[in-house]
C-alpha cells in the first residue's frame, strides 16, 4: 500500500486532521495529568515526539522481519527502549526538568497514541513516510498539550510560562487533574465547531 | 513447531538489541547523572547554610558526615554510627556500636578513604570488613552532616523523609547547635501542583526559619490568612523592617497553605519529628564520645 501523501501533508495530518488529543482522543491520561502548565506540556511533548519518531523509524525499518503474530510485543519493546533512553538522557542532562516530570516520562511506554501509530502506519509504510507521520503525530501531541497547559495555567495559577500575568488566581480548580477533562472537552468542542464552520463556508455538507 | 522457533529467535534477538541500545545509553549517562545528584545536594546544603551559589565558602568551614547503621548480631539489634575520628593530620573513621540504651558496646576502626565513605557501596563494604563475621550492618538511610568553623560546631545538616498528601516528602534541614531551625529545603515531593506543591515556595517553607527547639515541640498549624508583610519578608523582598517582621513571627504557628492543609500539616509534623529524633540521637552519641574520650574533629 503505497502512500500518496507528501511529507508536509503527513505532518499537517498529525497536527490538525488527526490530532492525537483533540481528534483521536488518545493518551488522555497524561494529557490531563501533566498539562497543568505550558512548560510541563512542552517538555512531555518533546519526549513523546522523540519516542514517536524513533519508534516509527525503528519499526518501519524492521517491518519485514517482524513476525506478524508477535507485532505487539515488538512494538512495546521498541517503545520501552526509546522511553528508557530519553528517560536516562533527561535525568543526566536536564535534571531540573526531570525532577518535575520524571514519572510521566516513564508512563510514555503505555501511551496509546504511539502503539496505534506503529500499528496503523509504520508497519506498512516506507521509512521516510513513517518519519513524517511520527513527526506530525508528535508535534500534534505537543501542541495539544501546550494548548491545554496554557488554558489551565492561565485559569488555575493566573500565569503563563511561570510569569504572573493576572496577579491573582481565578479558579484554583483548573490545576486539579479532573479539570483537565473539562478543558480537553471544551477545546474539542471548540475545534469541532471551527471545522464545521469552515466546511459549511466552503459549501460542503457537514 | 517451526513457527515457535522463529518467534523465539526473533523476540530474543529484538530483546538483545534493545538491551544493547539501553546499555549504551546507560553507560553514556550514568556519570553525568551521578554528578548532577551530587552537585544538587551540595547546592542545597550550602544554600541552607547561607552560602550563595558561586560565592566562596571560607576555608575554616568543614563538613563531617555521620552515617547511622542498624547492626544485627545473635544477641539482638544495636545501633552503629560511622564517624570520622582524630584531629589534624591523623584522621580516620570509626564504627561506633551502641546498645539501645545508648551505652557503648564497641568501637572499631574502619579503613576507608573519605571519598569511599561518601559512596554507599564502598562504605558498606568497608564497614562489613571492619565488623567481621557474625554481625551485619544495614544502612538506616540516615546521614547527618556536622558543620564546623574553626573546629567549633556551627550547624547540623540532616535529611528527613515523611508522608505527604499522597507520596512521601524528602526534606533537608539545617539546624543551629541548639536545634533551632536555620533553614529548610524541600528536596523531593509529589504534592499537587498549585496546591500542595507550594510547600517548596519561600513563603511557606521559610516560616520554619528561626523556630527554636522549644517552639518546635508545640508547633501548630493554623488556617489563617498569611499576613502580607510576613510573606514579603520571607520571600526576601528587601523592606525597611524585614528582619523585624521575621522576628515578630518567630514563635508564631505555621500558616497553612490555602487548599493544602494536609500538606502543610505533613511538613510541620515531619519537621518536628525529624528534629526531635535527631536531637535525641546526637545527644546520646555526644555523651558516648565524651565518656569514652573518643577524639573527633567536630
Amino acid at each position: 500500500m503505497a502512500n500518496d501523501k507528501s511529507s508536509m501533508q503527513l505532518v499537517a495530518n498529525g497536527i490538525l486532521k488527526e490530532n492525537p488529543i483533540f481528534r483521536l482522543a488518545l493518551s488522555m491520561c497524561p494529557a490531563v495529568g501533566i498539562s497543568t502548565t505550558v512548560m510541563n506540556g512542552f517538555m512531555l511533548g518533546v519526549a513523546v515526539l522523540f519516542v514517536q519518531v524513533c519508534s516509527s523509524l525503528t519499526i518501519s525499518m524492521v517491518k519485514k522481519v517482524i513476525h506478524p503474530r508477535i507485532r505487539i510485543p515488538t512494538y512495546t519493546l521498541t517503545i520501552a527502549t526509546w522511553v528508557t533512553v530519553i528517560d536516562m538522557v533527561l535525568a543526566a542532562y536536564m535534571p531540573e526538568a526531570y525532577a518535575k516530570m520524571g514519572i510521566f516520562v516513564k508512563l510514555i511506554v503505555a501511551f496509546a497514541i504511539i502503539t496505534m501509530r506503529l500499528e496503523m502506519f509504520a508497519c506498512k509504510e516506507p521509512v521516510g513516510a513513517s518519519f513524517w507521520d511520527g513527526l506530525g503525530m508528535g508535534l500534534g501531541f505537543m501542541i495539544g498539550m501546550m494548548t491545554i497547559g496554557l488554558v489551565r495555567e492561565l485559569l488555575g495559577s493566573g500565569a503563563i510560562l511561570g510569569y504572573d500575568v493576572l496577579g491573582f488566581k481565578p479558579l484554583l480548580f483548573f490545576i486539579l487533574p479532573s479539570a483537565g477533562f473539562f478543558v480537553v472537552g471544551l477545546m474539542m468542542a471548540f475545534f469541532n465547531y471551527i471545522e464545521l464552520y469552515y466546511k459549511r463556508k466552503k459549501g460542503f455538507k457537514s | 513447531m517451526k513457527n515457535i522457533i522463529t518467534i523465539i529467535i526473533r523476540l530474543t534477538l529484538s530483546c538483545l538489541l534493545a538491551a544493547f541500545v539501553m546499555g549504551i545509553f546507560f553507560v553514556m549517562t550514568s556519570k553525568a547523572k551521578k554528578h548532577n545528584e551530587h552537585v544538587n545536594e551540595e547546592k542545597v546544603m550550602y544554600s541552607l547554610l547561607g552560602y550563595k551559589v558561586g560565592a566562596p565558602v571560607p576555608e575554616t568551614v568543614k563538613l563531617y558526615a555521620v552515617y547511622r547503621y542498624i547492626v544485627t548480631d545473635p544477641a539482638g539489634k544495636s545501633i552503629g554510627y560511622l564517624v570520622p575520628t582524630g584531629q589534624g593530620a591523623e584522621t580516620g573513621f570509626s564504627f561506633i556500636i551502641l546498645d539501645l540504651d545508648g551505652k557503648l558496646i564497641e568501637q572499631k576502626p574502619v579503613t576507608v578513604t573519605a571519598d569511599d565513605a561518601a559512596e554507599a557501596e564502598s562504605r558498606d563494604k568497608a564497614i562489613k570488613a571492619a565488623l567481621g563475621a557474625g554481625k551485619e550492618a544495614v544502612y538506616a538511610d540516615d546521614k547527618t552532616i556536622i558543620v564546623t568553623d574553626n573546629g567549633a560546631r556551627t550547624a547540623y545538616l540532616l535529611s528527613g523523609k515523611f508522608a505527604g498528601f499522597k507520596a512521601s516528602i524528602s526534606v533537608m534541614l539545617a539546624l543551629k547547635t541548639d536545634f533551632g531551625i536555620r533553614g529548610l529545603a524541600i528536596v523531593e515531593h509529589e504534592e499537587d501542583p498549585g496546591l500542595g506543591a507550594e510547600i517548596e515556595k519561600g513563603y511557606f517553607k521559610n516560616q520554619f526559619i528561626g523556630k527554636s527547639f522549644a517552639t518546635l515541640k508545640t508547633l501548630d498549624v493554623v488556617k489563617e490568612p498569611l499576613p502580607d508583610a510576613y510573606a514579603k519578608a520571607m520571600e526576601g523582598v528587601k523592606g525597611e523592617d524585614g528582619g523585624k517582621i521575621l522576628e515578630q513571627y518567630k514563635d508564631h504557628a505555621i500558616y497553612a497553605l490555602t487548599g493544602a492543609t494536609i500538606s502543610s500539616r505533613a511538613v510541620t509534623n515531619g519537621v518536628k519529628g525529624t528534629v526531635a529524633k535527631f536531637a535525641y540521637r546526637i545527644n546520646i552519641l555526644d555523651n558516648v564520645l565524651k565518656e569514652q574520650h573518643i577524639v573527633v574533629p567536630f
